[in-house]
C-alpha cells in the first residue's frame, strides 16, 4: 500500500522532479541561466503538445466524422489508419508552395506563421498538472483571451493578402465574428474570476478541488462552449472557411506547408481553448487521485475537443445574420446576466457566512 | 459629411465552386455580404444533344437521354421512347408499362435523396449526405441488377423495356419500401428538423404563385409555391390514371417548403410503386417494333413528370430513319431563371441555399 | 367541351392574325407570321374561358425553307393545349420578344437565338446562353457545317487529288 502510494506520488510529480533534477544541474539553481532553461523547455514542451495534438486530433476528427456519417474513416496507412496524419504531414511538406501573382507577398506569408504563434502563447499559461504551467501569469485568462484574440488579424492578414475575392470576403467574415464572440467569451469566464478574485489560472484550479465550477456556472459554461465554438471558427459557426460559400475562406490560396500551418494552428487554438475550458469549468487537474493530475487534466480536454468534433458534424452552418444576433441579442444579455447572478450569489453566500 | 459608399464586390460563383452542383456559374454583385445582382451563366457542360440527335437514329438517341438528368436517367428515357411511341402509334404492353412506373418512381426517389443529400451538403450537414447516399446506394444496386449500369441506366427501348427484371430485384424492392419511411424520419431528425437548417431554409428565396407561373417554372419547385399541377395528374402519361396518388402541395414558397415537398413526394413514390408491384400483370416487355424505326412525317411534343420538373420532348419526323428536329425541354434549365430575381437582396449563403432547393442537374441544364 | 371552346377561339384568333390552324396528336396547331406573334400570345394568354397561360416550351425550328419558332402553351388550370407556330424569315430572323408576356421566355429565347440566330427584338438581355460569345455561325442551322474548317479542308483536299 505504501509503496503503491509512493509510486502514484511519484508518477504525479514525475514532470516537477524532473524539472528540479534540470534545475539541480546548475550551480544556483534559482539563477536566471536556470530559469531560462526552463522556459526553453516549457516552450519545447508546448510546441510538442501542439504538433502531437494536431496529429492526433486530425485523426481523431476524421474517425469521429466517421462514426457520425456511418462508414470506417481513414482505414488503410496503419493499423487502423493511425498513419494517415502522417502521411497527410509528408505529402504537404511535399507540395510546392504557391504564392499568386497578385498577392501582398509580406502580409501573405506572414499570416500562417502569425495563427501558429497564437496557441503556443496562449497554451503557456495553462497548468498541465499540479504546478505545471509553463509561464504562471497572475492574469491569466486575460493573457489567454488577448492572445487568442489576435488570430481575428492573422485571418484577416491572410484573407487580404491572398488577393482572392473569397478569402477577402473569409476574412471579413473572421474579423466580424471573432470580434463579436470575444465579449460573451470573456463575459462567460467572469463569474468565474468573480467567485475566486483571482486572473490565474493555477489558483482556479486550486479553487475548483472540491466542486468543479461547471456546477456553480452552469449558464456561463454553456456560453463559453457556445462562443469559443465561435471563436474558434468550428462548426456550426465555421462561416470563415465555408467550403460551399467562400470555398475556404482565408485559406483558399494556401498550399503546402503554409496550409498545413494553418491546420495546425487551427487544432493548437482547439487545443488551446478546450484547455481552458478544461481548466475553467471542469477542474483542471483535478481528479480523483488514481490517476496522475496531467492525465486527468488531458482527459477532459479531449472531452471538450470531442464534443466539438460531434457538434462540428452534426450542425449546418448558421446563417450569418443568426451569428450576429446569437452574439448580441442572446449570449451578450446571458452571460451579463450571468455576472449579476453571480455577484448576488457571491454576496448573498458572504452575507449567509458572516451572518 | 459625405457619406461613402463601399466598392461593389464582383465574384465569380463557378464552374469550379463546391456548392454550383456540377458546372454552373454565376457572376455576384455583392456589397459587403448583401447580392445586388446575379448573372447566370451557363454551357460548361453542352453537348449539344439537340444537334447530337439530329445525327442519330431513333433508337441511338435513347442512351444520350440517360445524359440529361443523370439523377434520374430512366426518367429522361422515358420522356424519350414515350415521344416516339406517340409519333409511331406504338402500343407499349402492360407489364413494360409497370415496369416503366416503378423504374420512373425509382429514378423520383433516388434523384430527391441526392436532393435531400446535397441540400444539407450545402448548408454543411455533412452527415446527411452520407446517410442519404447510403439509401439511394440500393436503388443503384436495383437498376445494376436489372439492366446491368448504375448511373446511366438506359433502361427503356422504343416499345418496352430492355430487360425483365431478376427474381432478387423484387425481394430488394420490397425490403427498400419497407425501410423507406424510417429512412425519411431520419432525414427529417437528422437535418431538416435542425433549428440552424430551419433558419437557413424558411422564408428563404420566396417564390410567389404569381411570380412562378410568369417564369414557366415546373415540378417540385412550383408546386412548394401553392399550384396543384402535376403531369401524373394534369394528363395522365403512360398508366399514371390507374393509380391513387395525391400530389403534395405546399404553400410556403420559400426553400424550406421546396425541401419539404421532395420529402413528400418521395412517400407518394412509394404509395406507387407499391401499387404497381400488386397489380403487374405477366406478359411481354416488349412490343412488336420494326426493326428500323421510320415514325411517319409528323411531329409531336410530350412532358413527363421529371423528378426535377416537366422533361419535354418536341420531336420532328421527316419520315427518314433519323428525326429532323429533337427539342428537349430541360425543367432545371427554365427553373434557374428564379434565382436571380429572388435572390437580390439576400445574402451570399442564401444563393446556395437557393441553388440547392432548386435542385439543378447540370446534365439537364446545359444539355 | 373544352377543346371545343378553344377550337372556336383558335379559329377567330387565326383569322384575324391571318394563320393557318391545324390539329396533330390531339394539340391545335396555330401557324402565323412572324410580325403577329405578340398579338396571338396575348390573345392566346387571355382566351376568356380557356386561357392558355402557361408558357411551356419555346424552340426554334429550320424547316430549310424558314425557321420557326415554336411555342407550347398549355395552362396550370385547365386540359388545354396549344401550339403556335411563328414563321422567321431566313434571310431577315428577326421576331418580337415574348419576355413581356412571360418572363420565363428568357432563357429560351437566348438559346433560339444561340443555336438558330433568331433575333428577339425588346429581349433584355440577347446573348448566346451556351456557347462562347465569340462562336461563329449558328450551329443547329441545317446549313450548319459540324466539321472544323481545317478537317473539311483536309478532307476535300484528298478528294481532289485522288
Amino acid at each position: 500500500m505504501e509503496t503503491l502510494y509512493n509510486l502514484f506520488e511519484t508518477l504525479n510529480n514525475l514532470f516537477l522532479i524532473i524539472a528540479a533534477f534540470i534545475r539541480g544541474l546548475f550551480a544556483d539553481p534559482q539563477s536566471v541561466w536556470a530559469n531560462l532553461t526552463m522556459d526553453v523547455i516549457g516552450f519545447i514542451i508546448v510546441v510538442v503538445i501542439i504538433v502531437l495534438a494536431a496529429l492526433i486530433l486530425i485523426l481523431l476528427e476524421r474517425k469521429v466524422a466517421g462514426w457520425t456519417s456511418q462508414r470506417p474513416g481513414p482505414n488503410r496507412l496503419g493499423p487502423r489508419g493511425w498513419f494517415q496524419t502522417i502521411a497527410d504531414a509528408l505529402k504537404l511538406i511535399g507540395k510546392e508552395d504557391v504564392t499568386p501573382a497578385g498577392a501582398d507577398k509580406l502580409i501573405f506569408k506572414i499570416a500562417p506563421m502569425m495563427i501558429f504563434c497564437i496557441p503556443m502563447m496562449t497554451l503557456a499559461v495553462i497548468p498541465f498538472g499540479k504546478g505545471l504551467a509553463p509561464a504562471n501569469l497572475d492574469l491569466g485568462i486575460f493573457y489567454f483571451v488577448a492572445m487568442s484574440s489576435i488570430s481575428t488579424v492573422a485571418f484577416l492578414m491572410a484573407g487580404w493578402g491572398s488577393n482572392n475575392k473569397y478569402s477577402l470576403l473569409g476574412g471579413m467574415r473572421a474579423v466580424a465574428q471573432m470580434v463579436s464572440y470575444e465579449i460573451p467569451l470573456l463575459f462567460s469566464l467572469l463569474g468565474v474570476v468573480m467567485i475566486t478574485q483571482s486572473f490565474n489560472l493555477g489558483v482556479i484550479v486550486e479553487a475548483q478541488a472540491t466542486i468543479p465550477f461547471i456546477v456553480l456556472q452552469p449558464l456561463a459554461f454553456v456560453i463559453f462552449v457556445i462562443a469559443g465554438m465561435a471563436e474558434l471558427n468550428r462548426a456550426p459557426f465555421d462561416l470563415v472557411e465555408a467550403d460551399q460559400e467562400v470555398v475556404a475562406g482565408p485559406f483558399t490560396e494556401y498550399t503546402g506547408l503554409r496550409w498545413g500551418l494553418f491546420f495546425l494552428g487551427e487544432y493548437g487554438n482547439m487545443t488551446a481553448l478546450s484547455a481552458l475550458g478544461a481548466t475553467v469549468f471542469l477542474g483542471g487537474w483535478q481528479g480523483p487521485a488514481f490517476l496522475p493530475g496531467y492525465v486527468w487534466f488531458f482527459m477532459k480536454v479531449g472531452v471538450f475537443v470531442f464534443f466539438m468534433m460531434w457538434a462540428r458534424w452534426t450542425f449546418p452552418r448558421i446563417r450569418i445574420d443568426h451569428l450576429m444576433h446569437l452574439a448580441w441579442k442572446v449570449l451578450l444579455p446571458l452571460a451579463i446576466l450571468n455576472i449579476l447572478l453571480t455577484g448576488l450569489g457571491i454576496y448573498i453566500y458572504g452575507f449567509v457566512m458572516g451572518g | 459629411m459625405t457619406v461613402e459608399k463601399t466598392e461593389e464586390l464582383i465574384m465569380n460563383m463557378g464552374p469550379q465552386h463546391p456548392s454550383m452542383h456540377g458546372l454552373f456559374r454565376m457572376v455576384v454583385h455583392v456589397e459587403g455580404e448583401t447580392i445586388t445582382k446575379i448573372i447566370p451563366k451557363m454551357g460548361y457542360l453542352h453537348r449539344g444533344m439537340e444537334k447530337l440527335a439530329e445525327s442519330r437514329t431513333y433508337s441511338q438517341f435513347i442512351p444520350y437521354t440517360d445524359r440529361l438528368d443523370y439523377l434520374a436517367s430512366p426518367h429522361n428515357n422515358w420522356g424519350y421512347v414515350q415521344t416516339v411511341e406517340k409519333l409511331m402509334g406504338v402500343e407499349v404492353p402492360e407489364r413494360a408499362e409497370y415496369l416503366r412506373v416503378i423504374f420512373g418512381e425509382l429514378a423520383r426517389i433516388a434523384s430527391h435523396q441526392v436532393f435531400i443529400a446535397s441540400t444539407a451538403l450545402d448548408l454543411a450537414g455533412w452527415t446527411l449526405w452520407s446517410y442519404a447516399f447510403r439509401d439511394r446506394e440500393r436503388i443503384l444496386d436495383m437498376y445494376e441488377m436489372t439492366a446491368g449500369n448504375r448511373m446511366t441506366v438506359n433502361i427503356m427501348r422504343i416499345g418496352g423495356m430492355l430487360a425483365e427484371p431478376p427474381e432478387e430485384f423484387w425481394t430488394a424492392l420490397k425490403s427498400f419500401l419497407d425501410d423507406t419511411p424510417e429512412m425519411l424520419e431520419e432525414y427529417y431528425g437528422m437535418f431538416f428538423g435542425n433549428e440552424i437548417a430551419q433558419g437557413r431554409l424558411k422564408n428563404v428565396g420566396i417564390l410567389t404563385k404569381e411570380l412562378a407561373e410568369n417564369l414557366s417554372i415546373t415540378g417540385p419547385v412550383l408546386r412548394a409555391s401553392g399550384v396543384d399541377y402535376d403531369v401524373r395528374k394534369a394528363e395522365p402519361y403512360s398508366i399514371y390514371d390507374r393509380f391513387d396518388f395525391k400530389v403534395p402541395v405546399l404553400t410556403g414558397c420559400d426553400s424550406y417548403d421546396r425541401t419539404i415537398i421532395r420529402m413528400d413526394e418521395i412517400v407518394e413514390s412509394i404509395k406507387i410503386i407499391k401499387q404497381a408491384i400488386r397489380d403487374i400483370p405477366g406478359g411481354p416487355i416488349m412490343a412488336k417494333v420494326p426493326k428500323v424505326i421510320k415514325p411517319p412525317v409528323g411531329e409531336v411534343y410530350h412532358r413527363v413528370e421529371n423528378p426535377k420538373g416537366e422533361l419535354g420532348f418536341y420531336i420532328k419526323s421527316d419520315g427518314t430513319t433519323k428525326p429532323s428536329r429533337v427539342r428537349i425541354r430541360p425543367a432545371t434549365f427554365i427553373n434557374i431563371q428564379m434565382l436571380p430575381i429572388v435572390a437580390k437582396g439576400l445574402k451570399i449563403q442564401d444563393i446556395v441555399a437557393i441553388f440547392a432547393t432548386l435542385d439543378a442537374v447540370l446534365g439537364e441544364v446545359d444539355k | 367541351m373544352e377543346n371545343n371552346v378553344l377550337n372556336r377561339y383558335v379559329e377567330e384568333l387565326a383569322t384575324r392574325v391571318n394563320g393557318e390552324v391545324e390539329e396533330s396528336f390531339g394539340v391545335l396547331i396555330l401557324k402565323v407570321k412572324a410580325a403577329s406573334v405578340t398579338e396571338t400570345l396575348k390573345e392566346a394568354k387571355n382566351f376568356p374561358d380557356a386561357p392558355c397561360d402557361f408558357l411551356h416550351d419555346l424552340c426554334g425550328v429550320d424547316t430549310t425553307e424558314h425557321f420557326e419558332v415554336v411555342y407550347q402553351l398549355a395552362s396550370l388550370h385547365g386540359p388545354q393545349r396549344l401550339r403556335v407556330k411563328a414563321m422567321v424569315d431566313r434571310e431577315n430572323p428577326v421576331i418580337d420578344s415574348v419576355t413581356p408576356i412571360w418572363e420565363g421566355a428568357n432563357f429560351l429565347e437566348r438559346e433560339a437565338y444561340d443555336m438558330f440566330g433568331i433575333i428577339f427584338k425588346g429581349h433584355p438581355n440577347l446573348k448566346r446562353i451556351y456557347l462562347w460569345d465569340d462562336f461563329e455561325g449558328y450551329p443547329m442551322r441545317k446549313d450548319y457545317v459540324t466539321e472544323p474548317i481545317e478537317v473539311r479542308d483536309v478532307v476535300r483536299k484528298r478528294i481532289e487529288g485522288e
